[in-house]
């Protein structure tokens, strides 16, 4: 009997010894290979050759292998034109964007061929776009703006939806405007916008002028000097508009994007806290995580706004230089 | 670590390490899908929820632009019409002017033709006053003659007193001083 019980005894310290043994592993072992937050963070907001359908883990399909081709060399460039996460979710966006406001302009049509007022969703997205068209396009562009409108309509709505998708829940929470390649892309596509349009509104001589500036109350061989010396100025100027959008909107929305991965690396830094005081971990992050989500939400309509509104302006100042 | 297989793919799943590096091929297919994604919108979203304010906006231009032709011809005939106002005024104080100098004239000639008349007519009194005159002393003289004669006859007539005489031609210029 007794020796029984010490048998059952040595049983259970052997097996909390080995319980306690393989925590002191998995402690050494985290600390040896080390969760790499910051690691896991910066994949998480780079461009991937891969989707995940992580919350999905019951389904066979986890992960999307997108194709891969070969690189192209173009005038000593290396380019991949294989399609990425991020081409994914921006053709996914494309065509939200446009469904929508497919969808918003039927409506209209046949509200308005009923002799009806246009109203729910169709008419809060009429005037949506109505305010880009006006207060964004037109009102900083000037007489000329109706024929600018659609460029800055789209960009609006591409960006808006770009950003909001990547407050999405998994797998959606992708935004093509956190790459920086898709920003440049878009806001060179604004600098030739406002050069060629310069160009066509100025005529060549009005546009070398924003170049080579006249300055005012100078003639003859000094207004030529400050002309060329002006010139790397104003070149530089031409340039800086569309990095600054670029960056602006590329560093929102990864800022935002790696704020809230680092709030949610808190739960896998400090989760496992003993004596179950881990829910505490639990409520802070998913509080911290709200608050941030809503600033985000703000973020991306207000990210969305500055694009198209500097896009406007800098057509607009194009337009109106002389 | 119990939670981190999917996470963890992602790092296995190939790709760029951070967001910072930049995919030219991204471009090109940011290009192709936000251009394709423009002409869509351009042809057909767009001018179905623009139309209506569009249409609206073209008929309120239309309605200033007559707004401001009308203006502008009801300001061309405001100066016209004052044009002419401004002409028959002019001609009306023309008119009176001329009236005024018409009457003005015609005043002064009628006066100068009754002075005229006055005058010839003052004239002609003088000289018949002075007729009349030269007629009355002629008269007085012969009357004087014919007195002196009369005394003259009278006297001698009578005795030459001489006393007496005196007195009489003194009385009688006497009684001619009293009658002048």
């Amino acid at each position: 009997m007794m020796q029984e019980h010490d048998q059952v005894v040595q049983d259970t310290v052997h097996t909390a010894q080995d319980a306690a043994a393989a925590v002191v592993h998995d402690a050494v072992e985290q600390a040896e290979h080390g969760l790499d937050l910051g690691e896991v963070i910066l994949h998480h907001t780079a461009d991937s050759w891969t989707i995940e359908l992580h919350p999905f883990e019951s389904l066979p399909l986890q992960t999307i292998h997108l194709p891969r081709f070969a690189d192209i060399h173009v005038f000593g460039m290396t380019i991949n034109l294989s399609p990425t996460k991020h081409v994914v979710f921006m053709v996914l966006v494309a065509v939200l964007v446009f469904f929508v406001m497919w969808l918003t302009g039927r409506m209209l049509k046949k509200q308005r061929a009923g002799e009806q007022a246009p109203k729910g969703f169709a008419a809060a997205m009429e005037a949506f776009v109505l305010w880009v068209r006006d207060d964004i396009a037109i009102a900083n562009i000037g007489p000329n703006g109706a024929k600018f409108a659609p460029l800055i309509m789209t960009l609006f709505f591409f960006i808006l939806f770009s950003n909001v998708m990547g407050l999405m829940p998994p797998p959606l929470n992708v935004s093509p405007s956190s790459n920086l390649a898709v920003t440049a892309a878009l806001a060179i596509l604004v600098f030739f916008t406002v050069e060629i349009s310069g160009m066509i509104t100025l005529g060549p001589k009005g546009y070398l002028r924003t170049i080579f500036p006249v300055v005012p109350g100078m003639t003859g061989v000094g207004a030529v000097v400050m002309a060329i010396a002006m010139a790397p100025i104003e070149i530089i100027g031409k340039l800086v508009k569309p990095f600054a959008l670029a960056v602006r909107l590329f560093g929102n929305m990864t800022a935002g994007h790696i704020v809230i991965l680092a709030l949610f690396g808190l739960i896998f830094l400090f989760g496992n806290l003993p004596y179950g005081t881990n829910w505490a971990i639990g409520i802070t992050t998913t509080a911290l995580v709200t608050a941030i989500m809503m600033l985000e939400l703000f973020v991306a309509f207000l990210q969305a706004y500055v694009f198209a509104l500097l896009s406007a302006v800098f057509i607009g100042l194009m337009q109106h230089e002389h | 670590m119990l939670a981190f297989p999917s996470m963890m793919m992602a790092a296995e799943g190939g790709g760029p390490a951070s967001p910072f590096e930049v995919n030219f091929g991204l471009f090109f297919w940011a290009w192709i899908v936000f251009g394709i994604l423009f002409l869509l919108l351009k042809k057909y979203a767009w001018p179905a929820i623009v139309q209506a304010t569009e249409e609206r906006e073209q008929a309120i231009a239309k309605q200033l632009e007559e707004a401001r032709t009308h203006n502008e011809e009801a300001a061309a005939l405001l100066a016209e019409q004052q044009k002419l106002l401004g002409e028959a005024r002019s001609q009306g104080q023309q008119l009176l002017a001329d009236a005024k100098h018409a009457a003005e004239r015609e005043r002064s000639l009628a006066l100068e033709k009754t002075k005229q008349a006055q005058e010839a007519l003052l004239d002609r009194a003088k000289r018949d006053i002075a007729a009349e005159r030269e007629k009355a002393l002629r008269a007085l003289r012969e009357e004087a003659v014919d007195l002196s004669l009369a005394m003259a006859s009278k006297l001698i007539e009578q005795r030459l007193d001489s006393d007496g005489d005196r007195k009489l031609v003194l009385s009688y210029l006497g009684s001619l001083e009293e009658a002048n």
